[in-house]
């Protein structure tokens, strides 16, 4: 589904060269539900960024359903068609109603009519839990509700392979549990998803597989179980004895 | 500390009293210096009743007047036979039944409600703004855009016409526009104010423009992105109408600045509201009545202008 070769990325500035991407090569199945993981200013986050497009990269491979991503020849528009996303700061349009919120990209890419588009924006915002506040600006919503309309509203462009970017890292504790019940949802339904997250519990869960990034490297990539018991890189291990 | 509620009306109270004291210490400034008000001549300068002469068409003389109410009608009765009817007010009419009359001759006037200078001036004011306010806010939207394209062309060409206009008066703009370009291109002095006008103001929307769609987070951008929405629809939908919301206060004071700047036309003998006023003055010599009542004119769009925009203001903020 996803395919990553040799990617880099660079970023220099004012003479200072971090190599935030460094020689990452990875896969993921259809279905399988990976997460990222690993010290902040690790470029886990810049890694998820560029899987979509949002930071280009210097060198390197991805694809998403065999369509490459750094081909001139592909619409980039129509590749994130496929590719949800869901922000760390949620970053809902503040000036539309929740459905709204949901309905623009429907309408303006997908060419929706208004009852499909609407039926289909209040179908993913029950399956949330949100149904009631379909018409409230998003400024009268909690953090744990405005990112779970996020998560609605990527899903309502129907991607193939879902991007978090650390869904629960601004919210307060006590909202972090019904996020990741909607991702929990989500990941046993079969969509494909990379998760950038802290969550270590989420990631025993619900992760098929366990990516660790530190300082752009990608140095570990194993199951769970095996990450969690037994970490076989000495800067994961050391990652793990400061989160657990 | 628990903050305690204080009434607030003795304050206004205090407010309107400092003002009717500078207006009434204005009053007495003047009549020291002996000069005579005389509001009773400005309303002319409104609206005022315009006479017209009624003229005989042709030698003859006159066969009847028929008086109805205030008006009176003459029926002429030329030398070759044809009747001539004119409709004039009773109080002018200069001749009785059976006078002779020569070709041109006045009979008397016809009288009808006219607009005076200053009404005049104030409606040139009024289409002077809207339409290069207009005008200055689609060129200024698009310089404004240019100015954060990623083309270096339209780049380097937008932030060279804003730091053109900026760093040059107006009144200069004015000039160049009348006397050169307008020269060159033969074009009308209304069309070289417009133009100036839009220009200037354009440069200044187009700097607002730019600063209120930096202001709005790259996050926004972002998500918009990764719906699949392309650069246009991102900023189309989502990034304009949240920086509109922000920039719409200094936004209304530019188009407030834009209706006192076309007094600057004037230059050009456009006849609006402030050289209408010196006209006014030349032939009334009611000098400071018509001042005062030029600038109460400019308030009368200014304010409603500002009341309009905090109004849309409010609007807006119901998402918040």
């Amino acid at each position: 589904m996803i395919e990553v070769r040799d990617l880099l990325k660079v970023f220099d500035t004012r003479g200072q060269v971090v190599r935030a991407v460094d020689n990452v090569s990875t896969g993921v199945a259809k279905g399988e539900v990976v997460v990222v993981l690993g010290p902040s200013g690790s470029g886990k986050s810049t890694f998820l960024r560029c899987l979509n497009g949002l930071e280009h990269f210097d060198a390197g491979h991805v694809s998403i359903n065999g369509i490459p991503l750094a081909d001139p020849k592909t619409d980039i528009n129509a590749y994130r068609r496929e590719v949800g996303m869901v922000f760390q700061h949620f970053n809902l349009f503040p000036h539309m109603t929740v459905l709204e919120n949901l309905c623009l990209a429907q309408k303006v890419v997908r060419k929706r009519n208004k009852a499909e588009r609407e039926a289909k924006a209040r179908a993913l915002l029950d399956k949330v839990g949100i149904a009631e506040k379909a018409n409230e600006f998003p400024s009268r919503l909690s953090g744990g509700q405005q990112q779970r309309v996020a998560i609605a509203r990527a899903l309502a462009m129907e991607p193939k392979v879902m991007l978090f970017d650390e869904p629960t890292s601004a919210l307060d504790p006590e909202m972090v549990g019904e996020v990741l019940d909607v991702m929990k949802t989500l990941a046993k339904e079969g969509m494909t998803m990379v998760c950038v997250t802290h969550e270590m519990g989420f990631a025993r869960e619900v992760a098929d597989r366990v990516l660790f990034f530190d300082h752009g490297k990608l140095l570990e990539d194993s199951a769970p179980a095996a990450f969690f018991d037994s970490p076989k890189d000495p800067r994961a291990q050391a990652f793990l004895r400061q989160v657990l | 500390m628990i903050k305690h509620k204080k009434a607030q009306w003795p304050w206004h109270g205090l407010t309107a009293l400092v003002l009717v004291g500078l207006a009434i210490s204005l009053y007495l400034a003047t009549s020291m210096m002996a000069y005579e008000w005389r509001w009773n001549r400005v309303p002319q300068y409104f609206a005022y009743q315009a006479e017209e002469a009624q003229r005989a068409a042709s030698y003859g003389t006159v066969a009847e007047i028929v008086v109805q109410g205030d008006n009176a009608r003459v029926t002429l009765k030329g030398e070759d036979g044809e009747p001539q009817v004119l409709d004039v007010v009773k109080d002018s009419l200069q001749l009785s039944r059976g006078d002779d009359v020569a070709e041109g001759d006045q009979i008397g006037v016809t009288r009808h409600w006219a607009a005076g200078p200053l009404a005049w001036g104030l409606w040139t004011t009024l289409w002077l703004s809207v339409v290069s306010g207009a005008l200055g806010l689609v060129i200024g939207l698009f310089a404004g855009l240019c100015r954060l394209s990623n083309n270096p062309t339209l780049r380097d060409l937008s932030t060279v016409y804003v730091e053109l206009v900026r760093g040059t008066p107006l009144l200069v703009q004015i000039f160049i526009f009348y006397f050169f370009i307008g020269t060159v291109l033969n074009l009308s002095r209304e069309f070289a104010g417009v133009a100036a006008l839009a220009l200037f103001t354009g440069a200044y929307v187009a700097e607002i423009v730019r600063a209120g769609v930096q202001s709005i987070a790259r996050g926004q951008n972002e998500a918009a992105r990764s719906l699949g929405l392309n650069a246009s629809q991102s900023m189309r939908h989502v990034i304009l109408p949240q920086a509109f919301k922000r920039v719409l206060p200094p936004l209304a004071g530019q188009f407030i600045s834009l209706v006192k700047d076309t007094s600057l036309v004037s230059v050009i003998a456009i006849t609006e509201l402030t050289k209408s006023g010196r006209e006014a003055i030349t032939t009334s010599f009611s000098t400071f009545e018509i001042w005062f009542c030029v600038a109460g004119l400019y308030l009368l769009i200014n304010l409603p202008l500002s009341h309009l925009a905090s109004r849309l203001e409010r609007r807006l903020a119901q998402s918040d």
